[in-house]
């Protein structure tokens, strides 16, 4: 392959990953209000579109003719600056995380991941650390003791769940012995998911990933009743949908990391022995790599829904006293794992 | 002095008064409807019954006169017994009526009926029918039904007006007020009947049905109709006069006020006629001017005479503050004598309950505080003349109708170059005008009159002006007052950009150079207590709601000097 | 005396919380099955019972005259201060009718003081629950919106005499 031929390819990889998220994350806000509404038996949004089907693009419309309003007291340019971040943090790391298995279209070879790099978690811990900024940024940028509180709780949250949430991945790591997504992946083949291996970093994980997409019941930076708004207090507008969709855009990549470390992947166990054509095979197994973040969200909602907020010293509690040796506690049993079976 | 005890408490009162006297003055109340402290004791109510020690049956207090060492009870078993009886019966023929009632909120039957009464009636039969509606006199308007039959009415117009007009016709039950055959009651006190009415049968036409009296603020002030200066209460809602009416005050009016004084002396403050803000003449139109601009143009107009050909014209309608900084204003920074005000006598006005012939208020106090002219200056008829053969170019007139009182005037104040007015009301000499200031009325400042006895008595603004603030500036409120925003109608009334004399005297001296340091009336009356011998020693505080008068030895010694 | 049980000493199940979790999350589960009671209001309007308290308004008898004789307890006992009523004179047999009488309905609450005090029963509280305005002075409902025909107000009339 040419170099020319490299960048086409990547270019629409790029493009084709980007609308999906987009219209994921559109459609994520809709579910979102549809399940919190069936699980208090009501209707949900059913105005716009058959069903409200339409409902985002008309939130979308809304919040772009929405005044931008920005505080006297703010930061000007970091102010605007945290949302862009934000978004930044959250497209960017689709780019190592791969759907499906390589394919063969036209002749060419093609991996079903943007950037096919063996670093590529390396590059994911990167980013989502990156993410604690955009938060800081905003709260401390917004001249607001509300947007400033609500900023370093969730940085500091977010720093004491990367902890754990890192220990976590050194399991997989440990089993897969590489850094690429694409080997990770293959490594859970069989019914040898990770979530199967190590139970207990699986858990940690998804704690983890739930404090660090700031869902409930750890959405304490935005706690309404006690900091208004939390770090977004002082948004308004675009910047406002910004951060809205980061958060859930988060949500996508947290399932996505979620499937891809511990569900397996793209595989579904023993498909190759039913004796499909490839491309079927193909096609069953990016649609159950779909399936299962697709499920991963819901379960992400329905959470939301059930469960209510912890009080920020539990949440440090758990976080460093339970969250923390429990990841450990995977460390050691995967490393007798290996030990045993090695 | 004798004694009585009271439930329990000793009291001394006046050999012959009454036990329901002797009570009043100790600040125990007996309940009464029938009995007014100015009127003939009629006794006929009976709800004023009290217990008295060794007396066999109860007695009522208003006809009973107190001796040494009786013993009453107000409030024992047998008294509440017969008071709940005496309502009851009062409240047999009494038709429910207090939602369409005037009186209602004020009502002496209202507040007996939750104080006295078992609050169920008994009666199951049909209640008297009587006629509603009746008009009594031009101004009293009666209501047979609500009627309780104490006599009131018929004895003030015997006694205070001394004019028999009402009687009872009928008897028992059917008993009600009409007048003699032929008369109508038009005596000019008619009025007083609604206020000493314990209930709502007699009700004031002028007022009928405006406004419920808790929606209203009450200002004490003082009526300036005549110069005896009734003490009145003005009783105001959304910033509009809607009645006066009289306040007890022994030395002056007693209970009583005429019905010139409550009908005709308020309708000017809300009129449509009322002056908004400065105007000055331009191009033969009086044009809506800033303060600024008047106090300006009225300085450098008034400059361009020379001292003798400006006269100064105070005012009987205004307070001795305003007149005081007339006087001074003309004496140093005009430096004119001709100073004087208009004497305004109406010798059929008068009669020998209240009227007074003077129908202005504070006659006397201009005079006190300097309004009068010095020792080569012009009074008030010769100014006139000599306006009229030009030696006099300027007039400065002070909240008064010249022209009004004297058509003749108008020929000659047209040869005037500059004629200044502060006046409330657009009138036929601000229609001449060449510069006029707009006056707050005597509803709308601070200040004092003095009565044509030497009685010093306070006036408090009761409507606010565009200035004028009515928290801030103390002013009674009403609920609707403490409430209203700007955005409801109820609290939208008309205000007034106006001030009163004194405020505008001291504007215009400071534009033309001469500093008077004076941020409210208290102050003014301060220099005035300070300076003028009938009111030294004196402030606000001491005046009071019941006024203060000057000894009469005082008073003669400085008007004659 | 025996311990009494409090409700923090929770039972190590629900100590160690995830099964407590589980319990939670089949109950938001099963709730999500269940039917739905949403109204969709413009097409379909909640009809409120007789006890409800929607906007007051002033009772007109079937000859087109109202109740009200402008006696101002209403508009005394409002604790909003939302009522004024201007009374005047008329021929009729009860001398005063209300020449002007106004609910301000951005300052009504809603308490159904005006409807409890009002001694003629000409003020009750409506069915009317929908209110919009777009600025001030449309919040102001002279006379004209708020006379109803007696006939439409049955309902609430006779639950106001069997439980007032
Ligand atoms: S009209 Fe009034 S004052 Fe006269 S007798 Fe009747 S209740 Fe008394
Ligand atoms: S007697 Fe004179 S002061 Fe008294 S009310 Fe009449 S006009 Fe006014
Ligand atoms: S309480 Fe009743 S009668 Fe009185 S003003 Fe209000 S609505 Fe009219
Ligand atoms: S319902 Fe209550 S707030 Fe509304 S008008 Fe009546 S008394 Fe006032």
């Amino acid at each position: 392959m040419s170099l020319i031929e490299i960048l086409i390819i990547t270019l629409i990889k790029i493009l084709i990953i980007l609308t999906l998220t987009l219209l994921t994350v559109s459609y994520l806000v809709y579910f979102e209000r549809k399940i919190s509404a069936w699980a208090q038996n009501r209707l949900g949004p059913n105005r716009v579109g058959w069903e409200g089907i339409l409902q985002p693009f008309a939130d979308v419309f809304k919040l772009l003719l929405k005044e931008d309003i920005v505080p006297n007291k703010a930061n000007k340019v970091i102010h605007s600056l945290a949302p862009m971040v934000a978004l930044f943090v959250a497209f960017t790391t689709y780019a190592v995380i791969p759907i499906g298995p390589n394919v063969q279209i036209f002749g060419y070879d093609i991996s079903l991941v943007v950037a096919d790099i063996n670093i590529g978690i390396l590059y994911v811990l990167a980013l989502t650390s990156l993410g604690v900024y955009a938060i800081t940024f905003a709260g401390w940028s917004s001249g607001s003791k509300y947007s400033l509180l609500g900023g370093i709780r969730s940085s500091a949250q977010m720093i004491s769940y990367e902890i754990s949430m890192g220990f976590s991945i050194a399991g997989v790591l440990l089993l897969s012995e590489s850094l690429r997504p694409i080997a990770i992946v293959e490594s859970q083949a069989g019914w040898m998911w990770n979530a199967v291996v190590q139970p207990i970093g699986f858990i940690t994980f998804f704690v983890s990933a739930f404090a660090e997409t700031n869902r409930l019941p750890f959405d304490l930076p935005e706690a309404e009743p006690e900091l208004v708004g939390g770090f977004h207090t002082e948004y308004s507008s675009m910047k406002f949908a910004g951060f809205f969709l980061a958060e859930y855009a988060n949500m996508i990549i947290a399932s996505a990391l979620i499937t891809t470390l511990y569900l397996g992947g793209w595989q579904i166990p023993y498909i190759e022995k039913l004796g499909l054509a490839d491309w079927l095979v193909t096609v069953f197994q990016v649609g159950s790599f779909f399936i299962k973040v697709g499920m991963l969200l819901f379960f992400f909602i329905w959470i939301r829904w059930s469960i209510p907020r912890f009080r920020y010293d539990q949440l440090m509690n758990i976080g460093w006293k339970v969250m923390f040796p429990l990841s450990l506690i995977n460390l050691v049993w995967v490393a007798v794992l290996i030990m045993i079976f090695n | 002095m004798p004694k009585i005890f009271i439930d329990g408490k000793e009291i001394e009162f006046k050999q012959g008064q009454t036990i329901i006297e002797a009570a009043k003055d100790a600040g125990i109340d007996i309940p009464h409807f029938c009995w007014h402290p100015s009127l003939s004791v009629s006794g006929n109510c009976r709800i004023c019954l009290v217990e008295v020690e060794k007396m066999p049956k109860l007695v009522i207090a208003c006809s009973t006169i107190a001796a040494e060492g009786m013993v009453v009870y107000t409030q024992s078993q047998k008294t509440l017994a017969a008071r709940n009886a005496v309502m009851e019966f009062l409240l047999i023929n009494h038709p429910l009526d207090c939602p369409i009632c005037d009186e209602a909120g004020e009502c002496k039957l209202q507040d007996y009926a939750y104080e006295h009464s078992i609050g169920e009636s008994r009666f199951v039969e049909e209640k008297v029918k009587k006629e509603k509606r009746v008009p009594l006199g031009p101004r009293v308007m009666f209501d047979g039904e609500r009627c309780i039959s104490c006599s009131r009415c018929i004895r003030f117009c015997d006694e205070i007006a001394k004019d028999p007009e009402l009687t009872f016709v009928q008897r028992g039950d059917r008993v009600t007020i009409t007048t003699y055959p032929g008369e109508v009651m038009d005596n000019p006190y008619s009025m007083n009947v609604v206020d000493i009415c314990p209930v709502g049968a007699l009700t004031n036409t002028d007022f009928r049905f405006k406004a419920r009296v808790w929606e209203m603020s009450a200002t004490k002030s003082i009526c300036n109709g005549c110069a005896r200066g009734c003490n009145i209460d003005i009783w105001v809602r959304n910033n509009e006069i809607l009645r006066l009416t009289p306040r007890h005050n022994e030395s002056v009016n007693s209970y009583w006020m005429c019905d010139h004084g409550r009908l005709n002396t308020f309708k000017f403050v809300n009129d449509s006629s009322r002056i908004d803000s400065p105007h000055i003449r331009k191009e033969g139109q009086l044009v809506k001017v800033g303060w600024d601009e008047a106090f300006a143009e009225a300085s450098s107009r008034l400059k361009s005479f020379s001292k003798d050909e400006i006269a100064v014209i105070g005012s009987a309608f205004a307070t001795c503050e305003d007149n005081y900084l007339v006087a001074r204003f003309a004496k140093s920074v005009l430096g004119t004598g001709h100073l004087d005000f208009i004497h305004h006598n109406d010798p059929s006005f008068e009669d020998d309950i209240l009227r007074r012939s003077d129908r202005t208020p504070n006659s006397l106090g201009a005079k006190l505080v300097g309004v009068r002219p010095s020792k080569n200056g012009l009074d008030f008829n010769s100014i006139i003349k000599a306006i009229s053969e030009r030696r006099i170019k300027a007039l400065y007139l002070v909240e008064d109708d010249t022209i009004q009182n004297d058509p003749e005037i108008e020929n000659i104040l047209a040869k005037l170059d500059l004629l200044v007015v502060h006046s409330t009301n657009y009138n036929k000499t601000t229609d001449i005008a060449d510069i006029v200031f707009p006056a707050s009325t005597y509803a709308e400042k601070n200040g004092t009159f003095v009565n044509f006895d030497g009685m010093i008595q306070r006036i408090k603004p009761a409507v606010s002006t565009l200035e004028a603030d009515r928290a801030l500036e103390g002013m009674a409120m009403s609920r609707l007052d403490k409430f209203g925003t700007r955005w409801d109608r109820w609290a939208q009334g008309v205000k007034f950009d106006a001030r009163p004399t004194w405020r505008i005297i001291s504007g215009l001296s400071s534009v033309m150079g001469y500093k008077f340091k004076y941020n409210m009336a208290e102050e003014v009356f301060k220099d005035i207590a300070s300076g003028i011998t009938s009111f030294n020693h004196l402030d606000y505080d001491i005046i009071g709601e019941q006024g203060f008068k000057i000894k009469a030895s005082v008073l003669e010694k400085e008007i004659l000097e | 005396m025996a311990e009494k049980k409090r409700l923090k000493d929770l039972s190590i199940w629900q100590k160690i919380y995830i099964p407590e979790i589980f319990k939670g999350l089949a109950l938001t589960f099963k709730n999500m099955l269940k039917p739905k009671f949403t109204m969709e209001y413009p097409e379909e309007k909640f009809i409120p019972p007789a006890s409800y308290r929607g906007r007051p308004v002033l009772v007109q008898e079937e000859n087109g005259e109202e109740r009200c004789v402008a006696c101002g307890l209403c508009s005394r006992v409002c604790p909003a201060l939302a009522i004024e009523v201007q009374a005047a004179e008329t021929e009729r047999e009860k001398e005063r009718y209300p020449e002007r009488f106004e609910i301000n309905m951005i300052r009504c609450i809603f308490c159904g003081f005006c409807e409890e005090v009002c001694p003629e029963e000409a003020i009750v509280m409506s069915k009317d629950y929908e209110l919009a305005f777009t600025n001030r002075q449309e919040a102001i409902y002279g006379k004209d919106k708020l006379l109803v025909p007696v006939s439409q107000l049955q309902d609430r009339i006779e639950f106001l005499r069997n439980y007032k």
